[in-house]
């Protein structure tokens, strides 16, 4: 499956790249807006229908409780250090690197939002960590999932909500569906005041 | 500054859900093979707004390895906090 992705993503930046620079007056914005969000929404639905069709999967999620509020508690802070420690590795600003890895995967907002508040340097940086994290998360699931059923949504951040959900879920199991979900989404309304928050300490 | 757009993203999320319950017993498509293959158009858009994008890729290779440690130690500590609370809290 990991194949398929990759190849499919080296195919959509090569034809990215051919349709903006070769072809005049190609509409972008059809793939990177409406196709994006379309087969997202799709995508949403399909998967919902999955864990509604499950008889077993209401029990499974009645056995899941606290792990809805802690999971994205943990994951936010490991993210914050693991910005710390790369600042201290590169010599960077620390509030500044710790901002970086609050965006938790969301490179659409923490590249756009880092560039607004600290500049265009780490507003690329801001996008291209988070955009990392959630192509790293991609490519590994099938191997986290051997360390720990959550350790796939621990590295997903706020990316387990829409984009990594689905291969998530295809590794871990539908019962995995809800705290992903969850803890993508609480991630994913931290995000902009974590970011924020820790840039304007800069 | 508040996105409330991501709250859209619930909606056919529940809609799936409901409809999903309504249709038990019955057979419907196999649906993992449609996933996939949303998921295929999903990627292929994501990797055509990086290659669309001429500032992005130009930034890539200067930023890249900085952006790389970042994301690797933001996912190792969130893994090995999610694990450790796992294997000693028994959630």
């Amino acid at each position: 499956m990991i194949k398929y992705i990759l190849l499919v993503l080296a195919i959509g930046v090569g034809a990215g790249y051919f349709a903006s620079n070769f072809v005049v007056g190609f509409p972008l914005s059809w793939v990177t807006y409406y196709l994006f969000d379309g087969s997202l929404l799709v995508l949403l639905f399909v998967m919902g229908l999955a864990f509604g069709v499950d008889r077993e999967a209401v029990a499974k999620l009645r056995s899941t409780g606290l792990r809805v509020l802690i999971v994205p508690f943990l994951v936010a802070l490991g993210s914050i250090l693991g910005g710390l420690v790369s600042g201290l590795i590169f010599g960077l600003d620390l509030f500044g690197s710790m901002a970086v890895t609050a965006g938790f995967g969301w490179y659409t907002l923490a590249g756009p939002l880092l560039t607004q508040v600290l500049g265009s340097q780490w507003g690329a940086l801001g996008f291209a960590a988070n955009f990392l994290r959630e192509l790293l998360t991609i490519v590994s699931v099938s191997l986290m999932v051997k360390v720990d059923k959550y350790a796939p949504v621990a590295a997903g951040g706020a990316t387990t909500m829409d984009t990594t959900l689905p291969v998530i879920v295809r590794y871990c199991g539908k019962d995995v569906l809800i705290v992903a979900f969850s803890s993508g989404f609480a991630l994913s309304m931290a995000a902009p005041f974590v970011v924020m928050a820790i840039a304007s300490l800069k | 500054m508040f996105d409330f757009s991501v709250l859209v993203l619930v909606v056919p999320l529940a809609l799936g859900m409901v409809c999903g319950f309504l249709l038990r017993g019955r057979k419907i498509a196999n649906l993992s093979r449609v996933t996939f293959g949303v998921i295929l158009v999903l990627i292929f858009s994501l990797g055509f707004t990086v290659g669309s994008n001429d500032d992005l890729l130009a930034s890539l290779p200067s930023v890249g390895v900085s952006a790389f440690v970042m994301a690797l130690l933001a996912i190792g500590f969130s893994v090995f906090f999610v694990v450790l609370f796992r294997r000693r809290l028994r959630f």
